[in-house]
């Protein structure tokens, strides 16, 4: 039962954190909108563009960088 | 209820839980077909039942928390999970990962019960039940997780479930005929079709959970979906020329 425990947690945060940099950069991004929106009084058209086009941004990124050999 | 926020809602539900419930349905008959459908349709059960116990703990509970917090907690996650997939399914269409492959999955889960039936003799339609059991609530908390994502804060909770209900007796149904894993499924590009509508509800809730008022409210989503369907396709189209130029 322990087991099926342990592989049910593991697929939760699987399901959210399967890529840790995209899921950080993700989160980065959110927690900045967020804080410029609060404390610099960013316009919430310039908010809501840079939460979207960073979001797209970073899946580019992500899956070339994915795509890329890795250095032996 | 707008019809552009339920009819993504509702597509993203169906589509979504069709892949899971091919993956889910792949495991169950393998036990079915190695120790009968008893322990198959226990282990069913016994998952389906946890997974509606998750269901009715978690519903009432969301309806206590403010509906921003709701919207940016649930949004933050849809992003995660919806860009986890875009990224997985943007590889897969490029080459660079391999497709999920029903048989091979089938092969395996088969080859490694045998295993264990040659190992332990005792006990194997309880090894069974619970292998069943693990297939319907690992794959099944994915559907539970997006019916409550894309259902939650907007009352599309019972038309989000009836497409999840709708996905599951079609799979049922298509599996009860053909009585094989349903390895035609195209699930590469449900999975990708699904991500784009995910990402864009996270970016639309988070959004909101911040007290953005997108323009044009509930039809915004619509210009993300195409958006996110176009950097998808981009993203895909330079993994595969990335991919060939350093092989």
């Amino acid at each position: 039962m322990m087991a099926i425990f342990k592989e049910l947690a593991a697929e939760l945060i699987g399901m959210f954190f399967g890529d840790t940099r995209l899921a950080a950069a993700l989160l980065a991004l959110v927690a900045a909108t967020g804080l410029l929106i609060d404390f610099a009084g960013l316009d919430h058209l310039m908010a809501g563009a840079m939460l979207l086009f960073g979001s797209l941004a970073l899946l580019v990124v992500s899956v070339c960088r994915a795509a890329r050999p890795r250095e032996p | 209820m707008m019809w552009s926020t339920a009819a993504p809602a509702v597509t993203a539900a169906f589509l979504a839980s069709v892949v899971e419930v091919v993956e889910a349905f792949t495991i169950v008959l393998a036990v079915a077909m190695l120790r009968g459908w008893r322990p198959a349709a226990l282990g069913t059960v016994a998952g389906l039942g946890t997974l509606a116990g998750i269901v009715l703990v978690l519903g009432p509970l969301l309806d206590r928390v403010p509906v921003a917090s709701l919207q940016l907690a649930i949004g933050v996650l849809l992003l995660l999970f919806g860009m986890g997939w875009l990224r997985k399914a943007s590889l897969r269409a490029a080459g660079v990962i391999p497709l999920h492959d029903e048989d091979a999955i089938f092969a395996a889960e088969t080859a490694g019960m045998n295993e264990q039936s040659h190992r332990r003799q005792k006990n194997l339609d309880w090894v069974a039940g619970v292998t069943a059991l693990k297939a319907v609530l690992l794959e099944g908390l994915e559907v539970v997780f997006i019916v409550i994502a894309v259902g939650a804060g907007r009352g599309l909770l019972v038309p989000a479930g009836l497409g999840a209900l709708a996905a599951c007796m079609l799979v049922l149904a298509i599996g009860a005929v053909v009585h094989r894993p349903l390895s035609r499924v195209p699930e590469n590009l449900l999975k990708f079709g699904v991500s784009i509508m995910l990402c864009s509800f996270g970016v639309f809730w988070t959004g909101e959970g911040l007290g953005i008022a997108w323009p044009g409210q509930d039809l915004a989503l619509l210009l993300f979906i195409a958006l996110f369907l176009g950097a998808g396709l981009l993203a895909s189209g330079f993994a595969r020329r990335l991919s060939v130029e350093f092989a």
